[in-house]
């Protein structure tokens, strides 16, 4: 049986763990659509869409969309999940196993991209009824289903070396919110250009800013080479570092 | 070295004209040396590093198990047991010595090694949001079976351990012996040639316990050679063919449990048999009082 294989039953596994343990699921949803509609609640009417250029004829609730999405994708669960595998003695029993050592980190990412892609859908859709629309069609939405999806894997790939290399589920915790100042130096109220000097230099810096303004673009405009190529660029070259880290870190296991 | 292994090995050593190894080995009637062997450790080490200290969790244990046997691996907390076991199934790297089960190399080939072994360690690790049958078809599936087969071998393994009927409850509402049980069957599903089980009925009740047992007697009669560690003494009187006690990462006694208590009775001039209890007292150089008053940190 092939690495991918191994990897696709763990993924299996992962998925219905989650699915077993809606009380873990519901703040992903939750907590990104209370953002969402209390964002656009506060600052709808400071942007409205026929007189703020930024929003290219959407509400604000579509500028705001990806935030939500790129805060639904940075739930750490499933490296809580790893934790519990490790503290209970489950994990050592799938170590035990001739599976192959990457396919055991690979299955709970597989399961989180996966897992992304249906919240993302479904984030979505609750959307619409703020007067959101995906710009740039059926090929922009796959996308940004893709992008948000990735962008979760290169998260909880992260999480994941931390639960690993501390086996703790409190690091663990501590190690995600790290992650988090991240996402919030971003131009995730007005576009880059509109930020203050240090906050745009500090956005500039921050590789989750190019994720989101790709995400953003899919929303609010039409398809475009170079936001995208720079997004998926950012997801392409952490999703492989953090991926690279992870099987180097469970292949010194002990 | 305590006091009493000090004295059992000078003894040893002068009676069998050998180490204190060989006398352990050639003790009575049963050796291994001519059996085929499931499992063969030689000074096996493992040492723990970190900045401040290096500990040394096993020193140089040499290990020989015959296919078939059922072998008790007996020691007091931090003694080395749960460490050596770990190395044996690849778990645990190995600082230095050589291990091979099932006649592979366990540093060399692991996927090897665990294609031939099964594994339950203490405190039975297991998903509590799967149903049995879906542990047991996930593991089977992880061994390489196809989903058929894994299938047709959960259900094998749920008859033999008695679970057909919670084989669709979630294991986080099993009881703790319904749990050992299910992990026992989670190690069998590849059909190994060793099992090694890590105090297999800790925090069991009595009739859980006896229950597992019946389980490894029917695993031992099938051909299954059964590593075993247990802190339960009538445990391995019960159920192993020949056992070692590992003491401070060395391994002090190994024989038979009839072996152990005649070496004993001789060498005290004893009228009867001792209990297997007393046995380990004195191979681990602790008294009664000092064993019930201990509060050791487990380390293994």
């Amino acid at each position: 049986m092939s690495a991918v294989q191994q990897a696709n039953i763990l993924g299996g596994r992962s998925l219905r763990e989650a699915w077993r343990t809606p009380e873990a699921l519901a703040p992903t949803l939750f907590i990104p659509v209370f953002f969402l509609i209390v964002n656009f609640g506060q600052a709808g009417k400071i942007f409205p869409s026929d007189s703020t250029g930024f929003l290219h004829g959407q509400t604000y609730a579509a500028f705001q969309l990806p935030i939500s999405l790129l805060l639904a994708a940075s739930f750490g669960t499933a490296a809580l999940f790893l934790v519990e595998d490790i503290e209970g003695g489950y994990f050592d029993k799938l170590r035990a196993a001739p599976v192959s050592r990457s396919a055991l980190v690979l299955g709970r990412l597989l399961a989180e991209f996966v897992k992304s892609a249906a919240i993302t859908t479904v984030l979505v859709i609750v959307a619409l009824p703020f007067g959101v629309s995906i710009a740039s069609g059926p090929v922009g939405f796959v996308l940004l289903v893709l992008l948000t999806s990735l962008w979760a894997v290169v998260f909880s790939g992260f999480m994941q070396l931390i639960a690993l290399k501390t086996r703790s589920a409190a690091a663990t915790n501590s190690g995600g919110l790290v992650f988090f100042p991240l996402l919030f130096l971003t131009p995730n109220f007005v576009p880059r250009d509109m930020l203050t000097r240090p906050m745009e230099i500090a956005a500039t810096l921050n590789p989750v800013t190019y994720v989101m303004e790709a995400m953003r673009w899919l929303v609010l405009q039409d398809l475009a080479w170079e936001p995208l190529a720079r997004g998926f660029g950012v997801v392409a070259v952490l999703g492989v570092l953090m991926v690279a880290l992870n099987v180097r870190v469970i292949r010194d296991y002990d | 070295m305590n006091e009493a292994q000090d004295r059992y090995h000078r003894s040893a050593t002068a009676d069998a004209g050998g180490t204190a190894g060989e006398y352990g080995l050639s003790a009575g009637a049963t050796t291994v040396s001519d059996m085929e062997l499931a499992v063969e450790a030689e000074r096996l080490v493992k040492q723990y590093r970190s900045r401040a200290e290096t500990v040394d969790a096993v020193r140089g244990v040499d290990l020989k198990v015959g296919i078939g046997e059922v072998f008790g691996f007996l020691g007091p907390n931090g003694a080395g047991k749960s460490t050596t076991v770990r190395m044996l199934t690849t778990l645990l790297s190995i600082t230095s010595g050589t291990a091979r089960v099932a006649g592979i190399d366990v540093s060399a080939d692991p996927d090897g090694a665990r294609r031939r072994i099964g594994v339950a360690l203490q405190e039975a690790g297991l998903d509590p949001r799967q149903t049995g049958r879906e542990l047991l078809v996930l593991q089977a599936r992880l061994f390489g079976s196809s989903a058929a087969h894994a299938e047709r071998r959960a259900g094998e393994l749920l008859e033999l351990v008695d679970l057909v009927e919670a084989r669709d409850r979630r294991i986080k509402g099993y009881s703790g012996g319904m749990k050992r049980r299910l992990d026992l069957a989670s190690a069998l599903v590849h059909e190994p040639e060793v099992l090694f089980l890590d105090e297999p009925t800790t925090g069991l009740d009595p009739a859980s316990r006896l229950t597992v047992w019946d389980e490894l007697r029917r695993i031992n009669a099938r051909g299954t050679t059964i590593f075993l560690t247990t802190q339960y003494l009538e445990e391995a009187d019960q159920l192993c063919d020949r056992l070692a006690i590992i003491d401070g990462g060395l391994i002090v006694r190994e024989g038979t449990p009839q072996q152990l208590k005649a070496e004993l009775r001789q060498r005290r001039g004893l009228d009867t048999d001792p209990t297997l209890d007393e046995v380990f007292l004195d191979a681990t150089g602790r008294t009664r009082e000092r064993a019930a008053g201990e509060v050791q940190e487990v380390s293994a």
